[in-house]
């Protein structure tokens, strides 16, 4: 039983990797590959920051930062050491947010709740402006184009099938990462930071200490996440930084369902049917996804603050019952 | 054990406590008591780190610990019950008691599951102070008197030295304070206790010595028979510790 | 720089200074009664301009948009707050994040309705002038939006202190669930509060259109970044906090971008951070910490 369970896993994520092979005949293969693409790096980035959100209870409204600050990182790597080497922009990439977290997440651990939410936002407000009026380093306004194509030694992942590889499993890579981090003593300290920090000093743990290594470890990931995203578009825009993706990111955790492995996921696919699927059956000339985004999220937060996950929970135990 | 020199604290004007010197031995039991307003309270958070002190010095086990943070003193062995209940709500009562064992290891510990060690040392904590049976339910389902057990459990599970005791019998029925009390009583007698009670039949079960905080000053301090003589504990209570002799 | 380029820039920042204050009242008054950061308040001073627009190009009048606006957005607000943030009452990041939904919301619907291109909104006559003032020219509208900033402060403040409506929110703003223990309709003040937020949020929309103009991302900047950043400095939720704050952020982010130019926005918002950072509370703020 507990075998079949493993082979199962074991075989979608193969056909998740293998997905624009087999899907190959359908007519719209490639616009589903680079939906589900996006999708799986809208998973990554949501992940990351369900760590915070859902795990150790710090609601983070910037975290956009740390996804831009990959992307840029990546582009400006390849582009100012003349290098293509994957190794090499994603090492720049994973690097600059996790500094820039730890530099950040000095700032804000000590701060909780609502405060929280608008010193992460402020501070990630900085990094966009600077990304938006810096034009020398990051192309200001206009973005950041011409962003390397990734490669590992001689072998190129710009293919659009290829890269699809390389991001599905990056992202299987950082589910079991995540898996193995939540189920760890260390994840179950980070719940008890988010249940009564106050309590666990008094055990012993020094909890500012372990919302700052959440908050690096959590944009180091987003850095990965915004490194894929600069690969897959070859662009980076001053947007990746700003509010309007960190909403997007909290969103798609809340839909999903906070603090669960499955809620992100779930969250990233029904966030990306609805911006890339639903426009396309709806008539041209009615641009709603946001808006309806936006219905989506709220119907979530007043009637099932615990996601598609915690829906689909409470169904499965009324089915046994 | 653990030792305080002329420590004092005040909250803008308010003074609440005045210079309080104590010192407890190893292994001693020490009950704290006067009337509401006598620092008792603020006594126990500087001596948890929750607050610092205005003037004065904690010592524990010799070492100057005045400056340290909450989770450092936990690290030294100190631990605290609090007046009101502070738990895990939506984990379960051996997970909760796992955290403080794990809390000794340190959290910086990834992919693997937590020891089967550290859960069967819990459930030894939760079989000693009477929650055996009582493993998987979460705390949000336990009635009072046994959430203050397992309060308890999570401080034992620390090994602590020293264990600071903040009410533990607040808002409990005679039925549940008798339970906690024989609980207190039997802990090893190598570790040293302070208990801040107001339920003086408590007290007088559980101290060797008892001190008298009013208007932040000890004004008696001595074994429980001599306080329960002095006259002056006599005017602070106005004749509740009559009542109790 | 020269001393009649200070003194433009000066009343510049004056002016901004003035909007932020129309701007930020709004989110600060929320706040200060309902523990919400209303993450909507941009979106409800884009929609502010956007209807001011409409009403400006059905009926010819700008001061009747100037009325028609912050009507319209509070009766926005009196059918959002029974409807949906009451349902969380208590439950105040749940509410929080209510309102970044409805952002989504309103800002796309804008799009869809109005369109996504850059707008544009004159001053009335009367006011789209400009004066000579030492040895500079001066646009009048500038000169209109400080004498209505310092009008709007003046006459919230006598509210707040003479009248029993200003006395039940002063009451609020230190604990609005005590007034319901007294026995006050706390539905009926919550609601009337959110529609007061969001029609000065409007006002601000349309006062602020022909300065700068009306195009998609206004919602975020300058709506919600600079009103968050004036209730910040300020304090949240009281109105002098609300005026310390734009009186500041107004002539510092003005002669930031004159004197710093590219990194005038980040100077900004390192200053915010700053004062988050050292005062929690905000320079002129309560000390009260909503969860």
């Amino acid at each position: 039983m507990r075998y079949a369970r493993w082979a199962l896993l074991a075989l979608a994520a193969a056909a998740l990797v293998t997905f624009p092979y087999w899907s190959a005949p359908w007519e719209s293969s490639r616009f589903a590959t680079t939906v589900v693409r996006d999708a799986l790096i809208l998973a990554i980035f949501a992940l990351s920051l369900d760590l915070l959100v859902g795990r150790a209870g710090m609601p983070s409204l910037g975290h956009a930062a740390f996804f831009g600050a990959g992307a840029y990182a990546a582009g400006i790597a390849g582009q100012r050491l003349a290098t293509d080497q994957l190794p090499v922009t994603l090492g720049a990439a994973a690097l600059v947010a996790a500094l820039l977290a730890l530099l950040i997440g000095v700032l804000v651990v000590r701060s909780e709740g609502i405060f929280f939410l608008m010193l992460t936002l402020a501070l990630a407000q900085i990094v966009f402006a600077i990304a938006f009026q810096w034009t020398a380093l990051t192309g200001g306004s206009n973005g950041l184009s011409g962003v390397g194509r990734p490669m590992i030694a001689s072998l190129d992942f710009s293919a659009p099938e290829l890269i699809y590889v390389l991001v599905a499993v990056t992202f299987l890579l950082v589910a079991i990462l995540i898996w193995g981090l939540v189920r760890s003593p260390y994840g179950r300290a980070l719940i008890g930071v988010r249940e009564n920090e106050r309590r666990m000093r008094a055990l012993g743990y020094d909890t500012a200490r372990l919302r700052l290594s959440a908050f690096v470890l959590a944009g180091t990931i987003a850095g990965v996440a915004g490194a894929l995203s600069a690969y897959s578009t070859r662009f980076v825009s001053a947007q990746d930084a700003g509010l309007g993706n960190s909403v997007r990111a909290f969103v798609t955790v809340l839909v999903g369902g906070a603090g669960s492995l499955g809620g992100p996921i779930a969250g990233s696919a029904l966030v990306s049917l609805i911006e890339r699927i639903v426009p396309s059956l709806l008539p041209t000339d009615l641009r709603i996804a946001q808006a309806i985004l936006g219905v989506v999220f709220i119907v979530f937060v007043l009637f099932a603050r615990q996601g598609m996950v915690g829906l689909g929970r409470s169904a499965w135990l009324r089915v046994r019952r | 054990m653990i030792e305080t020199r002329e420590l004092r604290r005040a909250f803008g004007g308010v003074v609440a406590l005045d210079g309080v010197s104590l010192t407890l031995s190893e292994g001693e039991r020490r009950a704290v008591i006067g009337p509401n307003g006598a620092g008792k309270t603020t006594l126990i958070n500087i001596l948890a780190g929750e607050i610092s002190p205005t003037g004065g010095s904690v010592r524990l086990a010799g070492q100057d610990i005045t400056r340290l943070r909450p989770w450092q003193r936990a690290r030294l062995g100190l631990a605290h019950v609090y007046q009101r209940t502070e738990l895990f709500a939506p984990l379960s009562a051996r997970e909760n008691v796992a955290l403080a064992v794990a809390a000794r290891r340190g959290p910086y510990r990834v992919f693997r599951a937590p020891p089967r060690a550290e859960y069967d040392e819990a459930d030894a904590v939760l079989e000693r102070v009477g929650l055996g049976g009582r493993e998987g339910v979460s705390v949000r389902a336990l009635s009072h008197g046994e959430r203050r057990q397992l309060e308890l459990a999570v401080a034992l599970a620390q090994r602590p030295r020293v264990l600071l005791l903040d009410e533990p019998t607040a808002g409990m029925s005679p039925v549940e304070t008798a339970r906690i009390t024989d609980l207190v009583a039997g802990l090893d007698r190598a570790l040293t206790i302070l208990i801040v009670e107001h339920d003086m039949d408590v007290v007088f079960r559980l101290a060797d010595r008892v001190s008298v905080l009013h208007e932040g000053r000890v004004i008696a301090d001595g074994t429980a028979a001599q306080v329960r003589a002095d006259v002056r504990v006599h005017d602070v209570y106005l004749g509740k510790a009559i009542t109790v002799a | 720089m020269s001393f009649e380029l200070a003194f433009q820039q000066a009343l510049n920042g004056l002016s901004f200074g003035a909007l932020l204050f129309i701007l930020a009242s709004g989110l600060s008054l929320v706040f200060g009664m309902m523990d919400v950061v209303n993450l909507a308040h941009g979106a409800f001073y884009m929609l502010g301009a956007y209807i001011a627009l409409s009403v400006v190009q059905l009926t010819g009048s700008f001061w009747l948009a100037m009325l028609a606006a912050p009507l319209a957005l509070a009766l926005l607000g009196l059918v959002i707050e029974p409807l949906l943030l009451r349902r969380l009452r208590g439950r105040h990041l749940d509410q929080v994040l209510l309102t970044i939904g409805l952002s989504l919301v309103i800002v796309d619907l804008i799009g869809q309705l109005w369109g996504r291109e850059v707008r544009s909104l004159s001053a009335p006559p009367g006011l789209d002038g400009s004066v000579t003032l030492i040895g500079g020219v001066y646009p009048v509208y500038r000169l209109f939006v400080i004498a209505f900033g310092v009008a709007l402060a003046a006459a919230m403040a006598v509210i707040y202190r003479r009248t029993k409506i200003g006395m039940l929110i002063r009451a609020g703003v230190e604990d609005a669930e005590m007034l319901g223990a007294l026995g006050i309709n706390t539905n009926r003040l919550f609601a009337s509060t959110f529609a007061t937020g969001a029609a000065l949020a409007g006002l601000a929309g349309v006062i602020a259109a022909p300065v700068f103009g009306i195009q998609p991302g206004m919602d975020t900047d300058p709506g919600l970044l600079y009103s968050l950043v004036v209730v910040v400095v300020g304090g949240l939720g009281t109105l002098s906090g609300a005026v310390a704050g734009s009186l500041l952020v107004g002539p510092a982010d003005t002669f930031g971008k004159v004197l710093f130019q590219d990194v005038a926005l980040a100077v900004i918002f390192a200053i915010v951070a700053l004062v988050l950072l050292l005062k929690p509370t905000g320079l002129l703020g309560r000390i009260r910490i909503a969860r």
